[in-house]
């Protein structure tokens, strides 16, 4: 119920306390507005709680605390309650030296296969732009330079050349098998190719 | 029997009168806490129904809001006996919760006003129609309540309680003495007008 101690024994707050509309201290248009508007606040401020409430909260309750229990568990071991702080300590170290041994078990028994061919990659050149070359090798495609060839092997051909001149190979209306002779000695093989000059030299 | 059975058997064994001394304070403590908790619903649910109801006109929703507080209390039941005053504990502890919902239902299609509360509000002795004129006339008023800002509306709702005093309504908005008495100053201005100038319109 009202405190009516509080209310009453402090003179400003009876002041604006709410009054019968009679009592407003407002002018009359102030007087039926306020009064209409706590009249209507009054009214529902008052309406009867439904019936049955209590009840229905009081089982809400219950059956929230059914459910909040602590003791609600599927497995419970009431004996074990006052020593579970050691127990849970025993209980933890016991499954770390079950986990680490285990481990350790796996580590001495499964070692890993030290054979395996090793395949040694040459080192990757990474160009400053961020590309690779992805391994491939760059062959210049320039080609072989003159080479001479040995003036002795020269000059032990050239009378070879003379004598088949001297046999009549080389001369127009001379036998093909000469032909072909004359041919061969001047072929020129791709290592020791044949200089400009005894190029010109050899149809002579 | 080893000695590390033994000692195995030392550290499981606990004595009986232990388990059964705290069991017994639990049980004392609990059952306790459960008549603290019976008793407050008993005393503060029909006060809490009208606060939630007050702002909330809808009777289902004041009910699951008291519902809503006890359970609060409940959760918070180990602090019950620090709380001072328990009604204005209570009384704010519904508070908060039926803004809260307030503020959530805004989203929601509003019910209809005139139809709840011809349907609440008493009606000895009236006709039909004087119900149904009585129930108009009272939502076009709450229409008007509505229309307050906040601070005063909420002071103007609370004061309507007749056990509420302005120091308790402090308590229950968080706020002093001195600003619910020049809120409520305002709220009645305030409702002065909107009436009169509704009344001048029609």
């Amino acid at each position: 119920m009202r405190d009516s101690g509080q209310g009453s024994a402090d003179p400003a707050c009876g002041e604006f306390q709410m009054k019968h509309p009679t009592q407003n201290e407002f002018g009359n248009g102030a007087d039926a507005g306020t009064s209409e508007a706590e009249q209507t606040l009054r009214l529902i401020a008052h309406l009867p709680a439904p019936e049955g409430l209590e009840d229905r909260v009081q089982a809400g309750l219950r059956s929230r605390q059914m459910d909040a229990a602590p003791g609600a568990r599927i497995l419970a071991w009431p004996a074990l309650r006052p020593a579970s702080g050691w127990m849970r300590t025993a209980a933890a170290a016991a499954i770390v030296f079950v986990v680490a041994g285990g481990g350790w078990g796996v580590y001495t028994h499964v070692q890993p296969q030290q054979s395996a061919k090793v395949i040694v990659m040459p080192p990757r050149v990474v160009s400053p732009g961020g590309f690779s070359n992805a391994s491939a090798m760059h062959v210049p495609n320039t080609l072989n330079g003159p080479t001479i060839p040995n003036p002795a092997a020269t000059s032990a051909a050239q009378p070879k050349v003379v004598a088949m001149d001297a046999k009549g190979g080389a001369r127009p209306g001379a036998k093909p098998g000469a032909k072909k002779a004359v041919r061969r000695a001047h072929a020129v093989k791709p290592g020791n190719q044949a200089t400009p000059q005894a190029a010109a030299q050899a149809p002579k | 029997m080893s000695a590390s059975q033994a000692v195995f058997a030392g550290w499981m064994e606990i004595p009986n009168s232990a388990v059964s001394d705290e069991a017994r304070t639990q049980a004392e403590h609990t059952r306790a806490e459960e008549a603290t908790l019976a008793a407050l619903v008993s005393q503060y649910a029909g006060t809490l129904y009208r606060v939630a109801f007050s702002v909330l006109r809808n009777a289902a929703d004041a009910e699951d809001a008291v519902q809503e507080a006890f359970m609060r209390v409940l959760r918070h039941r180990d602090t019950l006996d620090e709380v001072r005053d328990q009604r204005v504990w209570l009384i704010r502890i519904v508070w908060n919760i039926v803004l809260d919902r307030k503020r959530r239902a805004k989203t929601r299609p509003e019910t209809d006003d005139v139809s709840e509360l011809a349907r609440v509000l008493p009606s000895t002795g009236l006709s039909a129609e004087e119900i149904a004129s009585a129930a108009e006339h009272h939502a076009h008023v709450l229409a008007c309540v509505e229309k307050l800002p906040a601070n005063e509306r909420r002071v103007l709702m609370l004061s309507a309680f007749e056990e509420l005093s302005s120091v308790e309504i402090a308590a229950v908005l968080g706020i002093t003495e001195s600003s619910v008495r020049s809120r409520l100053f305002r709220a009645r201005n305030l409702m002065a007008g909107l009436l009169n100038h509704a009344r001048s319109l029609r």
